[in-house]
């Protein structure tokens, strides 16, 4: 930014809720002088700070990348909606964190994409930095837009905005591709061969050298490079060993309030459950975790250079972390004195270890939250969730008589099968737990019970066994909910929902095919930005874009595919085959659980490739002929 | 014993608001390694505690704050432990060591002294403030939780003066009187009959009284 452009933000940062969000400065912030470093790289994050600093990842590639001695990483998040139309109307770019650099005057520029409904602001960012939002209108001297990422295994909806996609661990692969747009602009390499190159890199995609035709009616015909430089698949990358890789030791430390303000140690990747809805479940397989002689010595490093008050241990399914208790009570015994508190979410109800809730209140209680996911144990064995009542009412009981007295359920509606006898359910099994609750005596619960139950609408995910599955429709979800309501009115119980409508946008971008972007785009001509916040949440634009668009939502969403129908992700091989998905898909028609592949390998996929622990173990026998790996 | 601490907050934080600023000095001390002293309690906290909560959108150049440490150390040490523990923008300028009995900078404060930097400075101004101060009263409506009060400024404005373009206000900040540097631009901008400019206030020093003489607080 020039100084008159710095001066107007100034003025901008009187006017605008929560200023603080753009200041910049927080303590540990990497601010190397401008001119030092070759390459500069705009960590974009397409939300508002205060969810922006809660995400690990960034914190990981902030790190990694400032890291390097030739590069500087900078932070830039989606403004508000007031300072967004002030900038625009003040003509004031979107700019860095650390040195208020306009976006436009970085080499690259890197989003990460964790939420469909995030993707308006993708657009708003690069427009508001100057960026031209289509890829195809930039030129020689415009930055590379690079995007990695959850939702980067399906990015076909994102194609027409972004140059170059990664895919699966960000760790290795971000190396290899700052060192590839360095070396290709001061070879003064045009922009093309430097995606070429890019497309070079196993783990990166870049869309421009492919394309996708479509049969009449509306489905995939065929995809393919248009370049030798591409290649036909695109393989995720995997970080092998956890414990050797990169890991901030000390991470910037926000002045202002934000969702999660509390170093995190993400104490492993990767779960090996198998739950079926669940998309997490494949794309970060395999398991791997990290040592706890590591683990100890960076939460010790964040502690002392953040001086945080609360640490959280972060994972798919921390109970399955392998030596969870000795990690637990190591760290109480490092903190104790310190004032620091250890939480622990993502714990599943099968494995919650009682020591953990004793150990865990010892310094400051958390709340608890559970996800049964399902209300019958015939969906939750469709589902694969593998957790049983029992498992439940041992938990809830447990954390009542260790001074707990709320308790959060998490619940899905619109699963595949699903019946009223399971919405049912889903009253009974929160009854059941108030009730638990009761039957303690007095002096061992504490006061004032109170059952939260929450219930999202089912979105079938890319890479997951219901990948063909249809989505229920808004009406038919707004019954359920109304059922549900009924069924959820007890003493001591409440109701939270999330809005169909949103779920319904989310099922189609995550499942969309390339024409998806022309809907984004559109949406976003129209205005759609923050969609995630249910205030600026606008479905009727959408709808519209939609129609602009001659696409039709119900096509993407509420359609089951054939298996044999080409998928827009099928190029992306996320290590689990499109054959182990079906399978499983089929077992969850015939309410047929699979083990935990801890206990023995399923052959998903990823056992040929020699980054997963558990193959070496071998396959159980079981009576079940279809429970037998399948090696491809 | 207490060490009272002169610290800086830039201008790149004057959006900060007081209760964030508490936490981040509290994160501060926790990394700093200090022998910190807690209060009692189900959640216990580090005692810690600000001379004069500053207003959202203003720095300030010597901004105090006293903080209780277990046994005694010297004020070098003291310094040496929490100086890199502060964010670049919150910069710590001086500590004096007291014992736990000196009075807390809050009891000692009686005024401070507020630069307003205009853009355009509005012709005039300096014959404004001369005729301003001259006024036998300076009635102004002070706006307190029942409502706006009527109140005689006057009494309360220990220095005023322009030079170029910054305004010098030395005004009382104590329990019994406060004049806000927004009250009395106010005030002295509807005396001279123009509209407010547009300005950046830095709050600049803080003071206590000693034999009827103004001290820097810190020192006292």
């Amino acid at each position: 930014m020039n100084d008159a452009e710095k001066a107007r933000l100034e003025e901008l940062l009187e006017k605008v809720q929560k200023p603080a969000q753009y200041i910049g400065g927080e303590m540990n912030a990497v601010q190397k002088p401008w001119d030092s470093v070759k390459t500069h790289f705009a960590f974009c994050f397409p939300d508002t700070y205060e969810i922006a600093m809660s995400h690990l990842g960034m914190k990981i590639l902030y790190h990694l990348i400032n890291g390097k001695e030739d590069a500087a990483c900078e932070r830039v998040c989606m403004p508000c909606a007031d300072m967004a139309d002030l900038m625009r109307k003040e003509n004031v770019p979107l700019f860095s964190l650390e040195s208020r650099a306009a976006l436009n005057h970085f080499e690259i520029i890197g989003f990460t994409l964790q939420y469909e409904m995030s993707f308006t602001n993708i657009l708003e960012m690069l427009d508001l930095g100057r960026v031209p939002v289509l890829a195809a209108d930039r030129t020689e001297g415009d930055p590379i837009v690079v995007a990695g990422g959850p939702c980067a295994f399906n990015p076909e909806p994102l194609t027409p905005f972004i140059d170059a996609f990664m895919i699966g661990d960000g760790e290795d692969v971000m190396h290899e591709l700052v060192d590839c747009i360095r070396d290709g602009r001061e070879a003064g390499k045009p922009r093309l061969d430097i995606l070429r190159a890019l497309a070079g890199l196993e783990g990166v995609y870049v869309p421009c050298l492919y394309e996708a035709t479509y049969h009449e009616d509306g489905t995939l015909a065929s995809f393919s490079p248009t370049d030798p430089a591409a290649p036909a698949v695109v393989k995720k990358r995997v970080v092998k060993d956890l414990s050797a890789a990169i890991y901030p030791d000390s991470i910037p430390v926000p002045y202002t309030e934000i969702v999660h303000d509390r170093m995190v140690l993400e104490i492993m990747r990767g779960c090996t459950r198998g739950c079926r809805f669940c998309q997490a479940g494949v794309l970060y397989r395999p398991v791997r975790e990290r040592s706890m002689e590591r683990l100890l010595e960076l939460a010790d490093k964040l502690q002392k250079s953040t001086g945080y008050e609360e640490m959280s241990l972060s994972s798919l399914s921390s109970g399955d972390y392998s030596c969870l208790p000795e990690l637990i009570r190591a760290l109480m015994d490092q903190y104790k004195d310190k004032r620091v508190s250890v939480s622990l979410p993502s714990m599943r109800i099968d494995n919650i270890v009682k020591q953990s809730l004793e150990e865990t209140q010892k310094v400051k209680k958390s709340g608890l939250t559970l996800a049964p996911e399902a209300g019958t144990q015939r969906l939750r064995d469709v589902i694969n969730k593998g957790v049983t009542e029992n498992d439940l009412i041992r938990a809830v009981t447990d954390a009542f008589e260790c001074g707990w007295s709320s308790v959060k359920l998490y619940f899905m509606m619109g699963l595949p099968t699903e019946t009223d006898e399971d919405l049912q359910g889903i009253g009974r099994l929160a009854k059941k737990v108030v009730d638990a609750y009761y039957a303690l005596p007095k002096e061992k619960r504490a006061k004032g019970v109170r059952v939260t139950c929450s219930a999202s609408v089912f979105v079938p995910k890319p890479f997951t066994p219901f990948q063909w599955a249809p989505q229920d429709t808004i009406e038919q979800v707004r019954e359920k909910q109304a059922a549900l309501r009924q069924y959820l009115k007890l003493k001591c119980v409440n109701f939270n929902w999330h809005e169909s409508p949103l779920s319904m946008l989310e099922a189609c971008i995550c499942r969309g095919d390339r024409r998806m972007g022309r809907v984004i785009y559109e949406a976003w001509k129209l205005g759609c930005r923050l969609d995630g916040w249910s205030e600026h949440f606008r479905f009727d634009l959408w709808m519209k874009a939609f129609e602009a668009c001659g696409l039709d939502p119900a096509f993407y969403a509420y359609r089951e595919r054939p298996y044999d129908e080409l998928l827009p992700w099928q190029f992306i091989d996320a290590g689990v085959s499109q054959r182990y998905l079906m399978l499983e898909n089929e077992r969850a028609k015939a309410d047929k659980t699979t083990r935990d592949c801890r206990h023995g390998c399923n052959g998903c996929g990823l056992q040929s490739w020699g980054v997963c622990d558990f193959v070496e173990h071998p396959p159980l026998k079981d009576k079940e002929p279809a429970q037998a790996p399948i090696f491809d | 014993m207490k060490m009272i601490v002169v610290f800086e907050k830039s201008p790149r934080l004057r959006h900060i608001g007081h209760l964030d600023l508490m936490r981040a000095m509290q994160r501060a001390m926790r990394r700093s390694g200090l022998p910190l002293r807690y209060s009692q309690g189900f959640n216990p906290h580090i005692l810690l505690s600000f001379a004069a909560p500053l207003s959202v959108g203003m720095p300030g150049q010597r901004e105090i704050m006293e903080v209780p440490i277990e046994g005694t150390m010297t004020e070098a040490a003291f310094s040496a432990m929490l100086s890199p523990a502060l964010p670049p923008d919150l910069p710590l300028l001086s500590c004096r060591a007291v014992p736990d009995e000196h009075p807390a900078p809050m009891a000692l404060l009686a005024a401070a002294t507020y630069e307003a930097r205009f853009q355009d400075v509005p012709s005039g101004l300096g014959d404004a403030v001369e005729r301003y101060l001259n006024q036998p009263e300076i009635p102004a409506l002070r706006k307190t939780k029942s409502g706006e009060k009527p109140c005689d400024l006057k009494p309360m404005i220990y220095g005023l003066t322009l030079t170029g373009d910054t305004l010098r206000m030395t005004l009382a900040l104590c329990e019994a009187a406060t004049c806000k540097p927004d009250l009395l631009l106010d005030s002295l901008f509807s005396f001279a009959g123009t509209a407010r400019p547009r300005a950046l206030i830095t709050r600049t020093a803080l003071w206590g009284q000693e034999g009827g003489c103004f001290k820097p607080l810190e020192a006292l």
